[in-house]
């Protein structure tokens, strides 16, 4: 269970968050929503404590992670996976390597269990062509693709956190990227691998979420699932929601 | 104008001297725990050979052509002035004296402050901006211990190492200078570099590039990884870190000639 409670964060004067409180359970999927800069990927990196708020506490599973030191929250970050924004693929490696890197790093698996492993992962991600390429030699499809199999290589985790997954993309790698989420985070609540999406493509989040935040000036303005957010009456959500009801009407 | 300043800009100097004290904190932090990182596990071999690759056969080529000339520079302009005084058979000791326990060191310091500390802080920059930094946090992996120790350990063995070699380039262009321009004995000059070569030299050329490797990789790692701000964050990180390398390189360098002279008992 991922709680935050009252958590506040400001930017030099600048308030981010703003006396945020939800629960979320790890089975969940859930996608952020709201416009640049009103704090969906700090909420990310205050889950995975790579920043700490100024007020409030985070609890996960119960534990306060605000307070514990760096070498603690090492097993705490292990119970998610990440994939930022553009793949913050290891430009000094290649595919494999960077795929690799967890499993070389924290297991003492043999070369050839490693080159299984990694194969493996890249083949039901449709990428294992790519191997021995390099993150620049790849689209951008490719290196979230990349980025998705170096996450799904950590098996302990069970979260996945995406940083704007689909942004950036033409509409079928986006489509393709979606479905990918969806798989990886197939199974029966409670023992599936639930997610939380940070995005503004609400038709992206539709797709494959199940709850739904929206931020708002530092607040969360709207939690709810998919019958909730098509009957929200906030006009400014419904502003940003817009696309979606564009997009049911040309349906 | 007192009021005014206690309640609207006081509050962010104030807070200005806060970040300056937790800026230096840190880097205090980095400098002092970074070497130590390479005592503990987990190793990272792979990376320190890597980094003394770069940092090392990397900087050859520059060093080497930059010391030549120096080393020519100095004998030229040291014969001429002799020749004057009908000294010119000296120009190897001081030559040697110069180059051995001051030029050299420093030259090649702000070389390698120049080549590496600008690569070391944008690569560093460039990761942290791309969140690469924070994936090795998510997956456990410290990143001082696997991105700065490496560095940190290869600046301070890499950079004696080439310190010897630019010396021995340098020597070696005042030598042409003087046998084949100011027609000195070429022996002559061997024997009085010779002369020069006692332990006292040597230490004091010796100890300055271990503490200039260390300052440069530390303070260009710092630099680096404190990088924020998109492609100008990275420009002024990486500036900050050649510029800070070399000034501390000549204030450090000042520093130990006094402590230097002092210990080897020189008379001032």
């Amino acid at each position: 269970m991922i709680e935050f409670v009252n958590v506040s964060l400001a930017f030099n004067s600048y308030t981010v968050l703003d006396r945020v409180s939800f629960k979320a359970d790890f089975h969940e999927r859930i996608a952020i929503l709201g416009g640049s800069g009103e704090g969906k990927t700090t909420i990310l990196r205050l889950i995975l404590a790579l920043i700490r708020p100024d007020e409030g506490n985070i609890l996960i599973d119960g534990q306060d992670i605000t307070e514990l030191s760096e070498s603690q929250l090492r097993e705490h970050r292990m119970k998610f996976s990440v994939v930022f924004q553009e793949g913050a693929l290891f430009d000094s490696m290649n595919v494999k390597e960077n795929v690799a890197f967890c499993l070389r790093e924290y297991t003492n698996l043999s070369e050839e269990k490693i080159d299984e492993r990694v194969r493996e992962l890249l083949k039901k991600l449709k990428i294992e062509n790519a191997i021995h390429l390099m993150p620049e030699e790849l689209s951008g499809g490719m290196q979230r693709r990349v980025a998705i199999a170096r996450s799904m290589a950590e098996c302990e985790s069970r979260m996945m956190l995406y940083d704007e997954a689909t942004t950036g993309l033409d509409p079928l790698t986006a489509d393709n990227i979606c479905t990918l989420i969806k798989d990886i985070s197939e199974g029966v609540p409670p023992g599936r691998v639930g997610f939380i999406i940070v995005t503004h493509k609400v038709t992206d989040a539709i797709k494959i979420a199940e709850r739904f935040l929206y931020l708002r000036n530092g607040k969360i303005a709207f939690d709810g699932d998919i019958a909730a957010l098509y009957s929200v009456e906030d006009p400014e959500f419904r502003n940003f929601i817009n696309e979606l009801f564009v997009a049911e009407k040309c349906r | 104008m007192l009021v005014r300043y206690l309640i609207v800009k006081y509050p962010y100097d104030l807070m200005d001297i806060k970040k300056l004290v937790f800026r230096l904190q840190d880097f205090y932090i980095l400098s002092i725990k970074s070497p130590f990182g390479s005592f503990r596990r987990p190793f990272y071999f792979r990376e320190i050979i890597e980094q003394m690759d770069y940092m090392g056969t990397g900087s050859l080529f520059i060093v080497v052509l930059v010391s030549l000339f120096i080393g020519m520079a100095l004998s030229l302009q040291i014969s001429a002035e002799l020749a004057e005084m009908g000294m010119k058979m000296y120009t190897g000791k001081i030559v040697g004296l110069v180059i051995i326990r001051e030029l050299g060191p420093v030259s090649i310091a702000l070389i390698f402050a120049g080549r590496v500390g600008s690569g070391v802080a944008s690569e560093l920059g460039s990761m942290m901006l791309g969140h690469q930094v924070d994936i090795l946090r998510v997956h456990g992996v410290n990143p001082l211990k696997k991105l700065v120790t490496p560095r940190v350990i290869s600046a301070i063995l890499m950079l004696p190492v080439l310190t010897v070699i630019g010396d021995a380039v340098a020597l070696f262009g005042g030598y042409f200078i003087s046998t084949f321009v100011s027609h000195q004995s070429g022996s002559f000059y061997w024997s009085q570099i010779q002369d020069i070569m006692d332990f006292e030299n040597i230490f004091a050329g010796l100890t300055k590039p271990f503490v200039f490797g260390y300052i440069i990789a530390c303070v260009s790692c710092y630099m680096g990884l404190s990088t924020k701000g998109g492609a100008s964050g990275l420009r002024s990180s990486t500036t900050t870190a050649v510029v800070i390398s070399m000034t501390m390189i000549i204030v450090f360098d000042f520093l130990l000639t006094r402590i230097l002279l002092y210990f080897l008992g020189a008379n001032v």
